[in-house]
């Protein structure tokens, strides 16, 4: 007899024990990204503690419908005992959610206050220009200029890069000029909605302030339309002193270093009364380079690169005046065609060996 | 395929007894029913409506500029009589078949469906004065919105209230049996009350 | 098969059964016709599915251009929940209620035939924008500005016919509600007070109400969106006044009830399968029903949840409703497995898949709790965490529910039970499949993977994860194979099981299978929620065996 209580009581450790080893390996892969700012840390934290609640609800709810459904399945036509209710276990399991939610609730108001904290003067301030299907970063400066503000406008091939300091809180200022599109950067743990607003509303902001340098991807969140998933960008963060040189670097020639990787060759192009000022580009073969690219125009140019009919890079519209630094993917050894793809009639060759 | 002669006969000398006679009509549950699902449309539009006015807040709220305010609120509120008064000659009708009065019946429903074309008329050659359109800024949008369903609702109403008339000519209704003309009632009143809410609104909210 | 005859002479005026079937204005008929048009619309939108999950299987475009990607999911979720999961609980509802209620029919079974037919043509309606320049393709939530400019956003008449097909859909929704209020409120048989109603019946009730109130604003809501779209209206045009966020209340103000319309009825069906097939009357019926409107109270006042992200709603007051609606689903949850304990439970179809509806509807509940926190939900919000999270609940939740009602039902609606075996395949399958291809969503979302995207970046980590679920995706299509090919053997040769195979409790199984055009000879007394449970036992604890007397066995009609 005592036998066969032990016999039962191993196998409902095993069990308890599978369904534990299960719903451990099953959180394993329901943990966020590292949280790379003050803010996502504050999330991160709340998330793993709900995450164990859930844990424990599930296992004990999923426990007791098996042991159920094992427990007590039918072994003979006799009736079960009619038991239809009782209040007193109702207003328990009424209790016991309740409080979990309460808790849940408490915990989640005060992480949303440090996830929604403002600061009063934030270190840099970025407005965050949402098209289909791309993202203008405009940094702002002092000098209440708009126009002599650093920006960077993306492409599809090439998704902006906004570098930012690391430890001091940053503030993003959220317009759309069309539909709405959400900012979203995973390792954040944080989105926001980028709303075109009605007049006299205020925009969207988002604050935080990264503890970690490194490149982070993000992505709009919100569908926006058929290039919904072309809609990336990096951001790029950085100890403040390489911040202050890429951003002052930005500003003179409004050609940010860390765009380009470190190593790759680099070739110049300018552009000059609707014309190249060369008709042959001499590029590595098979390695990513960067072509320099400044606009002495008065009109807007970019540069794209065919194989015949196929495009392998098409690069963003850079304002006159204004200079790029265009990343290239590898391209194999071969001559190609290079263009201007407002202006076709400016075009030349790339000889990549 | 279970049916033999003898089933069938028991079956129907043997009706099942829904608790159907207590309390409102069947009819009436369902067009107070609809009624309901009805005032949830037009909240919506009026949630609509006032989220453009609170978003609005510190701009002028009203027709665009020709057209700065609604002049036509004379006529609006000539309509809003002919439609409160047509609810009274529904109701006149409904208790004179009550009584089983069919010709005060007729005569009551001719009334009001007169009045219901009436309304609609006058809503029409109102649209025509007023110098905005509905693509004209968000107030022309809401405001032909509103009107333009409540509009639509009246014609609706006007429909009934024509097929209630052809039925009454043909004497169906007595009082024992004339739900439909209740249930007719119930929507008239309704789409009076609409107006109200609109008139009040659109006219004198400021 | 199914005109009743009065005399044989009346043979001569039976109509052809195509013509009776489209002119049919009995509830079970409607109901069946509801069922079938249902299915073939999942197998639709399933097909889509499969299109969706192909061209997620590994990163880069594969097959499909973004656009049509688009109108795929578009499709997808817009004809699962307005053309599936609804009226194919709407049909079970059409079928059932009446017989549980001991009624002879609906209130008004013209308006419910009307109710039927506009949602075939309805969903053709939403379909048809693929023959005429593209189906519409801003997501089933239909954002605007996306939605609402189609000189700059969406051009093309697929959205036109969206709207309109959905208004259609809408306005047949709430005319069945305003049938199933009515039926509910005055249909009932002597005896059958509110609280011995069953409890399927509370649920459909509850519904009812719920797309009483709640679809009308998606109705306006949809009619704002054609008169910005086609008639220079700037309801949602920031430009001249009008407010894009305004769409998102109106539609959510449906949408969240939306999802508990689609829900409750599942509930419903596994409340009255659990009691079967444990052998106990439902624990807590009365808390039970209570939890039920108790959902339904809170569903008006949760929208904003999905709409934390916009900035423009109050968090803590949406985020504490939300989080309080997780107190009636966990009252549910506790009372369902109270009713299994201490039971006697056999494992057949019915009762597989109710128990898989309330084990993987646990996770997407779960689930529905992590999000209500406005922190977590900034993170989770549009990605595959949420498409993970609603699919345990519509799919998880209301599919299971839908499949339990199909074996459970089946043997009333046409006298033969659905193979057991082949059921059991079908389950296990479905089952397994379902989990590969879901709970691998939420990981995908956790690492930041938004939804509706056509193509995904090969370096995030995500590519594992989402093959896992391409192949979870066609192991449910295969397990339809199973369900398909049972339904044609047991048509053509399945076991015919009399009127009450499941030795069940409600009134349905009171009457024959498949009932009497007029649904009952006589009633048995209703003196619970379960009179045909007392009805059997009376006999067991009396030993009487000619009970005959004023009453009709339930197992009468094959002696």
């Amino acid at each position: 007899m005592r036998g066969m209580v032990a016999v039962l009581r191993l196998r409902t450790v095993l069990q308890v024990g599978l369904l534990v080893a299960v719903a451990v390996l099953l959180g394993g892969c329901l943990i966020p990204p590292e949280p790379e700012t003050t803010e996502a840390k504050a999330t991160f934290g709340l998330y793993i503690v709900v995450l164990v609640m859930a844990a424990v609800v599930f296992i004990g709810v999923e426990g007791f419908i098996l042991y159920s459904a094992i427990r007590y399945r039918r072994r003979d036509d006799r009736l079960p005992a009619q038991l239809h209710g009782n209040n007193l276990v109702e207003i328990i399991w009424t209790a016991i959610p309740t409080v979990i939610v309460l808790v849940l609730f408490v915990l989640s108001i005060s992480a949303l206050g440090t996830v929604q904290a403002k600061s009063d003067h934030p270190a840099v301030t970025v407005e965050v220009d949402a098209f289909q299907w791309q993202w203008t970063f405009r940094y702002r400066d002092d000098d209440n200029n708009p126009d002599n503000d650093y920006s960077v406008t993306g492409s599809a091939a090439q998704p902006p890069v906004m570098g930012l300091p690391v430890g001091v809180p940053i503030r993003l200022l959220l317009h759309s000029q069309d539909v709405i599109h959400s900012f979203y950067v995973p390792h954040f743990l944080i989105k926001k909605d980028v709303i075109p607003e009605p007049e006299g509303q205020p925009e969207n902001q988002l604050e935080f302030t990264i503890t970690q340098a490194g490149t982070y991807a993000g992505q709009c969140a919100e569908f926006c339309g058929n290039e919904h998933a072309a809609m990336r960008f990096t951001i790029q963060a950085m100890e403040q002193a390489d911040y202050d040189a890429w951003i002052a670097a930005g500003r003179a020639g409004k050609s940010p270093p860390p765009a380009a990787p470190s190593g790759a060759a680099v070739v110049d192009l300018s552009a000059h009364n609707i014309a190249f000022n060369t008709n042959s580009l001499q590029v590595p073969a098979d390695q990513p380079f960067v072509i320099r690219f400044k606009n002495d125009d008065a009109v807007q140019h970019d540069v794209a690169i065919y194989d015949g009919q196929t495009e392998l890079f098409k690069g963003a519209i850079v304002d006159a005046g204004a200079s790029f630094d265009y990343s290239v993917p590898a391209i194999p050894a071969g001559q190609y065609d290079f263009i201007c793809t407002i202006h076709p009639t400016m075009s030349g060759k790339v000889v990549a060996q | 395929m279970t049916a033999e002669p003898m089933a069938a006969v028991a079956r129907h000398l043997e009706p099942p007894h829904p608790e159907a006679n207590r309390g409102l009509a069947i009819p009436l549950v369902g067009m107070l029913l609809f009624i309901a699902s009805e005032v949830m449309f037009f909240s919506g539009l009026f949630a609509a409506y006032f989220n453009a006015r609170a978003n609005a807040a510190g701009h002028e709220w009203g027709p665009p500029a020709p057209a700065s305010e609604l002049e036509a609120w004379p006529l609006a509120a000539i309509l809003t009589i002919i439609l409160v008064t047509s609810s009274f000659t529904m109701q006149f009708g409904v208790w004179a078949i009550r009584r089983g009065d069919q010709r005060a019946l007729r005569r009551w429903v001719g009334v009001t469906l007169l009045l219901g074309v009436l309304f609609i008329a006058g809503q029409l050659y109102d649209y025509s004065q007023l110098g905005f359109g509905i693509g004209d800024g968000i107030f022309g949008t809401t405001f032909y919105t509103l009107t333009g369903f409540h509009g639509a609702h009246v014609f609706g109403g006007v429909v009934g209230l024509t097929i209630l008339l052809a039925r009454a000519s043909s004497g169906q209704f007595s009082a024992q049996n004339h739900v439909a003309v209740e249930a007719i009632s119930f929507y008239w009143h309704f789409v009076d009350v609409v107006w109200i809410a609109l008139f009040s609104i659109l006219y004198f909210l400021r | 098969m199914a005109t009743t005859t009065l005399s044989p002479q009346a043979e001569s005026y039976r109509r052809s059964w195509v013509l009776d079937w489209l002119t049919t204005v009995d509830h079970k008929k409607i109901g069946i016709l509801y069922i079938v048009n249902s299915f073939l619309f999942f197998f639709a939108a399933g097909l889509l599915a499969l299109v969706i999950r192909s061209e997620l299987a590994v990163p880069g475009l594969q097959f499909l251009d973004a656009p049509t990607y688009n109108q795929a999911f578009t499709m997808h979720g817009t004809i699962m929940i307005f053309l599936f999961v609804v009226p194919m609980l709407t049909g079970f509802a059409n079928y059932i209620v009446p017989l549980q209620l001991g009624a002879p029919d609906m209130a008004f079974p013209r308006i419910n035939a009307l109710s039927f037919w506009m949602l075939p043509l309805g969903g053709i309606l939403i379909l048809s924008g693929y023959l005429f320049g593209g189906a519409a393709a801003e997501g089933w939530t239909g954002y605007a500005p996306l939605s609402s400019n189609a000189e700059r956003f969406s051009a093309g008449v697929g959205t036109d016919l969206w709207i309109m097909g959905l208004v259609l859909v809408g306005t047949s929704s709430i005319l069945g509600s305003v049938n199933f209020i009515t039926t509910i409120f005055k249909m009932r048989a002597p005896g059958m007070t509110l609280f011995r109603m069953p409890i399927f019946v509370w649920t459909v009730l509850v519904t009812a109400v719920l797309i009483l109130l709640a679809t009308p604003v998606l109705a306006a809501g949809l009619i704002a969106l054609f008169i910005d779209r086609n008639y220079g209206g700037s309801f949602f045009d920031p430009a001249s006044g009008g407010n894009p966020i305004l769409w998102q209340h109106l539609f959510w103000f449906f949408g969240h009830p939306e999802v508990y319309i689609v829900i409750l009825p599942a509930m419903g069906v596994v409340s009255e399968i659990l009691p079967v097939f444990s052998r106990k009357p439902l624990f807590g019926y009365r808390a039970f029903v209570y939890a039920t409107i108790g959902i339904g109270l809170l569903s008006f006042s949760v929208w904003a949840h999905h709409m934390f992200t916009t900035g423009k709603v109050f968090l803590p007051f949406f985020a504490f409703m939300t989080a309080l609606i997780g107190v009636p689903t966990g009252v549910k949850m506790f009372n369902w497995m109270a009713t299994m304990w201490r039971g006697s439970i056999s494992f057949t179809t019915p009762m597989l898949f109710a128990i898989g509806f309330i084990t993987m509807f646990l996770i997407g509940g779960i689930s529905g709790v992590i999000l209500a926190s406005p922190p977590i939900d900034f993170h989770l919000q549009d990605t595959y965490f949420v498409v993970g999270h609603l699919h345990y609940v519509f799919f998880g939740g209301s599919v299971f529910g839908i499949f339990a009602a199909t074996y459970f039902w089946f043997p009333k609606m046409f006298g033969r039970r659905l193979n057991e075996r082949l059921g059991k395949i079908h389950f296990w399958i479905h089952f397994v499949g379902f989990n590969l291809a879901f709970f691998p969503m939420h990981s995908l979302g956790i690492l930041g993977m938004p939804r509706r995207v056509a193509d995904y970046d090969p370096n995030a980590g995500w590519t594992i994860y989402n093959l896992i679920s391409t192949v979870g995706a066609f192991m449910i299509a295969a397990s339809v194979i199973p369900f398909l090919i049972n339904v044609i053997a047991t048509f053509i040769n399945g076991e015919k099981v009399g009127d009450d195979p499941w030795e069940a409790n409600t009134l349905e199984w009171a009457t024959t299978s498949p009932p009497p055009p007029h649904n009952f000879d006589t009633l048995p007394p209703i003196r619970s929620e379960r009179p045909v449970f007392d009805l059997r036992h009376k006999h067991d604890a009396e030993h009487l065996h000619d009970g005959e007397a004023d009453l009709v066995a339930p197992e009468g009609g094959q002696p």
